[in-house]
């Protein structure tokens, strides 16, 4: 039956240990919940890459060509020769295109947290709310009983104040 | 109550925020009330009027046809400069200092930009057509003209509002998910969807951390066109001692420097009225003066040269207009505002003067009175002298304009006591952040940042 | 993808300084400050026409006079012995006008008999054009005007009347210019001849200082003017390229 341990922990040295034995000894779906962002993490679950660069990368291209477009599409649209100027100005025009790349790189950016970080929540999930004062959660997502058994014993000998066992969905 | 900093373990940190959103003096009614009347009374009774009557409640006339409105809005969109700027530098600069006060920074820089905003609604002759200014087409396909330095504003300071909106909420996501769980009732049913279900696992955190710096850096090229993009609007027309290439630094400079003597003020009244004393210190206060101080020097140079090339141009429009701000009616005000903003802040280079706090609270409010007063000279003292002398004229504010002044005040301070309420207004994790790990002694994340 | 073929297709002509290669007509008026004697009929001509609101007495001391046609007047030397100098000034209808890039709503711009327009219902009021002309001839409704009676029965019926918050100026009576094309069109004429169009303070000027025409017509009376060699223009440092071209008062007693 697949169940998940949780291990709950004084202090970001003790979880981080935990997850390191829990990754040694072959589990693969770690997650930490805690209070603060922890910097030593990537050392321990290995290296994590995301997709927002992405997102704020091309966001700001699309950004800046739409820019433009806007400018000096609109002013064709209907001419209202100003000022001597010519109908499509390039000083002005790229004025607009870097005010409108800055503002879809800044939309494309949050999009690309709010997929890469999957939020909102739709459906339930694991969460301690001591682990949003001082405590540092360590869960691991067990497929067999034998596998639960040797996470929580993992977990207890690296210290944990306390464990216990969740099912996605029963909330604690 | 005096704890030191060390001392202050993290449910403290939750403890003591929470406090400050949910626990909710008599004190609070009263100035929120207080906030709100004046604001009612003071800037939306008198701009009915104004709707009502037309611009002439206000004391333009036909050289000087820009007056404080415009002035108050440079002066708000200044204001905003620093809490957003400021704490993207901060953050990418990795500071510590930055923790305990960018989330008012960043509050102070959203609620400037909105009364910026309204500004410019009761500056325009006709506000009930504004949404013309917007990029949308009207039933001819008539765009508006991006040509102008005054769309240029429409899109900056409509993106920055963006930005800053996004960064400030973003920043607070794991803070609302804190509070989240220590509230009841309907604040508890808000924090719910202001926290998105955040949980705060390392994926979480680690996405977090990179998005929010990707937009720290995207905001720091923002905010600094921002203001240039405002300076344009007078350094693109052709009127003496206006049409200058200094403008744009100028106004960044004085943008960045008036924000950083309105976020001294907010720290303040934040650490005073909000029990916040062992989260804003006086490393603070100490560290903002000497930001003061630098922006000071700087902005004096800036002055100096502006005075200067004006002079070196030999131009007789250019010299007129020189001679009338140095000398002519506005005058009192040209020398306040040198007083304020560039003599008396040589002060800040007493370390004492720094770390005390009245001393620094009265010293911030003067250099945002003669930083207003700079934004009104440069507005009435360009167009009381143009070209041609017959148009000269010379502008004196109306009644109803200082009041919206003082309305427009009153309204930034009544959506600031809201935001205290809303918002956790001292970042619980990054606060967190700074204190010792519960663990005992040096921590391995401590070690290897 | 004829939609961008079109585009690139006429890119040369988006990229034009000034758009036009050519105004239909281009209006021009000469103002020969030898003539001028400082009468200020053509301001109340001005008035009459364009349905400029009268402000009042209180309005002109707090600096909101309303004309679109000024008479500036400049004073030369020490009692008694002085000179008055009076130049008529006016929308100068600038080729490269300040005033009308600056207008976020386009509710200015150049038309192509390369006058200045402007578009009352279109205006919001930022003001910034007027803050931007050199020359000081926007004017701005600081408040809704009324006409006592029967004041209000001599309004030109051609031209509208503005409302608070809405930028206005001298349009060289666009109106009438309008009314000539279409009388020309009408006959069977491709072209308004010279005479045919005047504006009001033109037609008031009792020593014709004043003259109006299409510069492009060579033998019209204005074209025969810039000629001149008093010609200037008004601020010409500035490179607006005013329509309006100044004769230059000679003194008799100068060397």
């Amino acid at each position: 039956m697949a169940s998940n341990a949780l291990g709950l922990f004084g202090g970001p040295n003790a979880a981080l240990a935990a997850a390191g034995k829990l990754k040694g000894a072959g589990f693969e779906s770690l997650d930490l919940i805690t209070p603060i962002p922890l910097h030593g993490v990537e050392e321990v679950l290995g290296k994590k890459t995301s997709v927002i660069k992405r997102f704020t990368f091309f966001g700001a291209i699309i950004g800046g060509l739409s820019g433009f477009v806007l400018a000096a599409g609109t002013a064709v649209l209907y001419l209202h020769p100003t000022g001597g100027r010519p109908i499509i100005t390039f000083p002005p025009f790229l004025i607009i295109t870097y005010e409108m790349t800055i503002l879809f790189g800044i939309l494309a950016t949050v999009l690309g947290f709010l997929i890469s970080a999957r939020l909102p929540v739709l459906r339930e999930r694991i969460y301690v709310p001591e682990s949003a004062v001082d405590k540092f959660a360590v869960t691991v997502a067990c497929a067999a009983d034998d596998d639960f058994k040797r996470a929580t014993e993992i977990l207890r000998e690296a210290g944990a104040e306390e464990v216990t066992e969740i099912t996605p969905g029963s909330g604690r | 109550m005096q704890r030191r900093h060390e001392d202050i373990k993290f449910a403290d940190v939750n403890n003591d925020i929470v406090r400050s959103l949910v626990e909710t003096g008599p004190r609070y009614y009263v100035t929120l009330a207080i906030a709100v009347l004046i604001t009612l009374a003071c800037f939306f009774f008198p701009w009915f009027y104004q709707l009502y009557y037309g611009i002439g409640a206000a004391g333009m006339n036909h050289p000087t046809v820009w007056g404080t409105y415009l002035a108050s809005f440079i002066f708000w969109i200044g204001l905003s400069h620093s809490g957003t700027l400021l704490s993207c530098v901060l953050h990418i600069t990795n500071s510590e200092w930055r923790k305990a006060m960018y989330r008012s920074a960043e509050a102070m820089t959203l609620f400037s930009l909105m009364v910026a905003a309204m500004m410019v609604m009761v500056h325009v002759g006709r506000p009930w057509f504004i949404h013309w200014a917007l990029p949308y087409p009207n039933q001819m396909e008539l765009w508006p003209n991006f040509r102008s330095p005054l769309m240029f504003d429409v899109m900056a300071i409509t993106t920055y509002l963006t930005g800053s909106s996004i960064f400030i909420y973003m920043g607070s996501i794991p803070d609302f998910a804190a509070v989240r769980d220590r509230t009841t009732g309907w604040r508890h049913h808000m924090y719910v969807l202001l926290s998105l279900g955040w949980r705060g696992t390392d994926t979480e955190w680690h996405r977090l951390g990179w998005a929010y710096t990707f937009l720290a850096v995207l905001i720091i090229p923002l905010a600094v066109s921002v203001h240039s993009i405002v300076s344009w609007d007078f350094a693109m027309s052709i009127v003496p001692s206006l049409h200058q290439t200094i403008f744009a630094p100028y106004f960044v400079v004085g943008a960045i420097y008036s924000g950083t003597a309105g976020i001294v003020t907010v720290m303040f009244v934040l650490r005073k009225y909000m029990n916040f004393e062992h989260y804003i210190t006086k490393v603070h206060f100490d560290n903002l003066g000497k930001l003061l101080l630098a922006l000071s020097l700087i902005w004096t140079y800036i002055n100096v040269v502006e005075v200067f090339t004006g002079w070196y141009s030999n131009d007789s429009a250019e010299l007129e207009s020189l001679r009338y701000k140095l000398f002519g009616f506005y005058a009192p005000l040209y020398w306040e505002m040198i007083l304020f903003c560039a003599v008396a802040p040589l002060l800040l280079i007493s370390k004492r003067f720094r770390t005390s706090f009245v001393p620094m609270l009265i010293l911030s409010i003067a250099i945002n009175i003669g930083m207003y007063t700079e934004r009104f000279l440069i507005v009435g003292t360009s167009l009381s002298r143009q070209y041609l002398p017959d148009s000269w004229g010379v502008y004196v504010p109306s009644l109803v304009e200082l009041s919206i002044l003082v309305g427009s005040i009153a309204m930034f301070c009544t959506l600031f006591l809201v935001f205290v309420k809303i918002f956790p207004s001292v970042s619980i994790y990054e606060v967190k952040e700074t204190l010792p790990a519960p663990d005992e002694g040096k921590t391995q994340w401590q070690a290897t940042h | 993808m004829s939609l961008i073929d079109d585009f690139l297709a006429r890119w040369h002509e988006y990229r034009r300084p000034g758009y036009y290669e050519e105004f239909d007509y281009h209006w021009t008026m000469t103002v020969d400050l030898d003539r001028c004697t400082g009468c200020e009929a053509c301001v109340t001509a001005c008035q009459a026409e364009n349905n400029t609101p009268i402000v009042g007495e209180d309005a002109i001391a707090r600096g909101r006079h309303m004309q679109w046609m000024r008479v500036e007047r400049y004073w030369e030397g020490e009692y008694p012995d002085v000179k008055l100098r009076a130049i008529p000034m006016f929308c100068q209808h600038c080729d490269a006008a300040p005033c009308e890039t600056v207008c976020p709503v386009s509710a200015t711009y150049h038309n192509q008999d390369g006058l200045n327009a402007q578009i009352y219902n279109r205006c919001i009021g930022t003001r910034s054009c007027a803050v931007y002309c050199p020359y000081e001839v926007r004017y701005f409704n600081y408040n809704n005007h009324h006409w006592d009676e029967p004041l209000d029965q001599q309004l030109n019926p051609d031209v509208s009347v503005r409302e608070k918050g809405v930028m206005e100026k001298c349009t060289f009576c666009i109106q009438r210019i309008r009314q000539a094309k279409d009388a020309a069109k009408d006959d069977g004429r491709r072209r308004v001849q010279d005479g045919e169009v005047q504006p009001a303070c033109v037609q008031t000027c009792p020593t014709e200082a004043l003259v109006f025409g299409d510069r492009k017509d060579p033998d019209s009376a204005v074209s025969l003017m810039l000629g001149n060699e008093r010609a200037y223009t008004v601020l010409e440092e500035l490179n607006t390229d005013p329509s309006v071209v100044y004769l230059k008062k000679v003194d008799a007693d100068a060397a």
